[in-house]
């Protein structure tokens, strides 16, 4: 039952071209990087997932991208409205005191900015690079910020100035693909935050499966239930 | 308020949808899966089964494709791994049986009547892949031949879940019936398609998924069956379409329904089984009716 959050909105304000960030007061207890929320929008079928940019004292913050319907919704409400969400949702990232290179593809860069926090906290290293396609599209809050071409491209030098133990990432999927490439290249861990379209929200629809190789087998796993976050290593890219 | 399909016993008529509820014990984060009077698990074959690669699911206009391909962990893992907690945590559940021919059905029948499983839901939705692939549920005379040899086999309370994409479902209504079948959930999902496209710097890009149609887009089709199925046929029948709602309850009643499935509304509300449950109950107590079954005589009775 917890799971199921009536909150408010705190704040809504605009970030970026399109992009807007919105804060959700609710009696959510906690709330790792890599968990998402989904938020109902009526009056379609489907919830909209969404990671967790952040989250204090019950307020969880995420970013959120124009769409279409579901996420015009979201748009139009106004401070103090009722949102009707689930979560937190999903298996987060998992670094415990490990240099981490963060590197989030456009909207993708909402639960590395998270992770950042996160470590920050902890005072463990870390380094954020984020690429966008456009100027008016870049969300702040990076170390290095790429625009227009790839943040892969990037990739080798930063890891051979930085030496990070794992990499964390959350992009589109060919993104996130490349960097599990990279990281098996130079021999380290790779974890991505996935996304795909999402039904149930829980893992029972089976709607959103990808291939993982585990356990010395290729099997299905969720991304809402599972994941969203899988070891690079894991997945059957293809 | 107890109520029964055969031998099977429901404490109220509100029973969640195959493949829309997973094995229950994915919800208790959600809502108390016990209030509900029961759960259908996911379709279950002999094998496990992967399921279809690409996209399986796709949003319309007030409702969903999907096209899963009976993902599922198979009967033996079933019995091993979620039988147990269906059973430690008092679910009431009715077990959803699929197969690719009439053997894969009467072997799970014989499962499931060695288990002492209470009740089974045949999809007849699935091809017959030794004729052709054609739909076990669109043929009045191979679905007659299936669930007579599943009843041969299994004692328990027998539910046939009909497709809606055939022409003549009273047929089909009547054959289940004639084959010793206890009741008939209706309706499965109707074949729908789902196109997207997105014009990008130039160049077009396409989703297309081709699947079962679900969602509140439905519920005039299902009404419409419910109550062709009623008029030929007089065995409990569970609907199921797009219900959301009290008044969606009330309308199948009215349609000639006994019993009513929530499938992709657990989507939307994954405590909307159980808010129904209270909301009838709610509503059978204010309104002076003695128990479901005058209510839904009182519907029944509006011309």
């Amino acid at each position: 039952m917890e799971k199921i959050q009536k909150g408010t909105v705190k704040n809504i304000e605009k970030i970026a071209k399109d992009t807007f960030k919105i804060e959700i007061q609710s009696n959510v207890k906690n709330a790792f990087a890599g968990q998402f929320i989904s938020i109902l929008c009526p009056p379609k079928t489907l919830r909209r997932p969404f990671s967790i940019r952040g989250y204090k004292d019950g307020v969880i913050e995420v970013f959120f991208k124009l769409k279409g319907e579901g996420t015009n919704y979201i748009k139009s409400l106004k401070i103090g409205d009722n949102i009707d969400f689930l979560g937190p949702l999903g298996q987060g990232f998992r670094v415990e005191n490990k240099r981490v290179l963060l590197v989030g593809a456009g909207i993708g860069i909402a639960p590395v900015l998270f992770l950042k926090d996160e470590l920050n906290k902890k005072n463990v290293q870390s380094f954020l690079i984020s690429g966008f396609k456009d100027d008016d599209e870049v969300i702040e809050g990076s170390d290095k910020t790429v625009v227009g071409g790839s943040v892969v491209d990037y990739l080798p030098e930063l890891i051979e100035k930085f030496k990070p133990d794992v990499i964390c990432s959350c992009g589109p999927h060919i993104v996130l693909k490349l960097i599990s490439e990279l990281a098996q290249k130079y021999n380290i861990e790779a974890q991505v935050a996935m996304e795909k379209v999402f039904a149930c929200q829980i893992g029972v629809c089976r709607g959103c499966v990808i291939q993982i190789q585990k356990d010395g087998k290729v099997q299905n796993a969720t991304i809402c239930h599972d994941g969203p976050v899988f070891l690079g290593s894991e997945v059957v890219w293809n | 308020m107890e109520l029964k399909i055969a031998n099977f016993k429901l404490n109220n008529p509100i029973i969640t949808a195959s493949g829309t509820f997973g094995y229950a014990d994915e919800f208790e984060d959600f809502c108390d899966v016990s209030k509900i009077g029961a759960i259908v698990t996911k379709g279950m074959t002999l094998e496990p089964r992967p399921g279809n690669s690409g996209d399986r699911i796709f949003e319309t206009d007030c409702g969903m494709i999907n096209r899963i391909g009976l993902e599922n962990i198979g009967i033996e893992s079933f019995l091993e791994n979620k039988l147990p907690i269906l059973k430690k945590k008092n679910i009431n559940f009715i077990l959803n049986v699929a197969g690719s021919c009439f053997e894969d059905y009467f072997k799970m029948a014989e499962i499931a009547n060695d288990n002492n499983i209470e009740a089974i839901e045949l999809n007849v939705s699935c091809p017959n892949v030794k004729e052709g692939c054609l739909e076990f549920g669109v043929d009045k005379n191979a679905l007659y031949e299936l669930v007579l040899g599943v009843r041969k086999n299994y004692k328990g309370c027998l539910i046939v879940k009909l497709t809606p994409n055939v022409t003549r479902i009273e047929d089909l209504a009547i054959a289940v019936k004639d084959a010793g079948a206890d009741a008939i959930s209706a309706i499965n999902t109707l074949k729908g398609l789902g196109i997207k496209l997105d014009f990008i710097n130039g160049k077009f890009y396409k989703k297309e998924v081709q699947g079962g149609l679900s969602g509140k887009c439905i519920k005039p089709v299902a009404l419409a069956q419910v109550k062709r199925i009623r008029q030929v046929c007089d065995l409990p029948i569970i609907a199921m379409g797009g219900i959301s709602t009290l008044y969606d309850i009330f309308e199948f009643i009215s349609a000639g329904a006994d019993f009513f499935q929530i499938g992709t509304q657990n989507f939307t509300e994954p405590n909307c089984a159980v808010n129904l449950v209270c909301e009838l109950e709610e509503f059978i107590c204010k309104n002076g009716f003695k128990d479901f079954i005058e209510l839904k005589t009182a519907i029944k009775e509006i011309k």
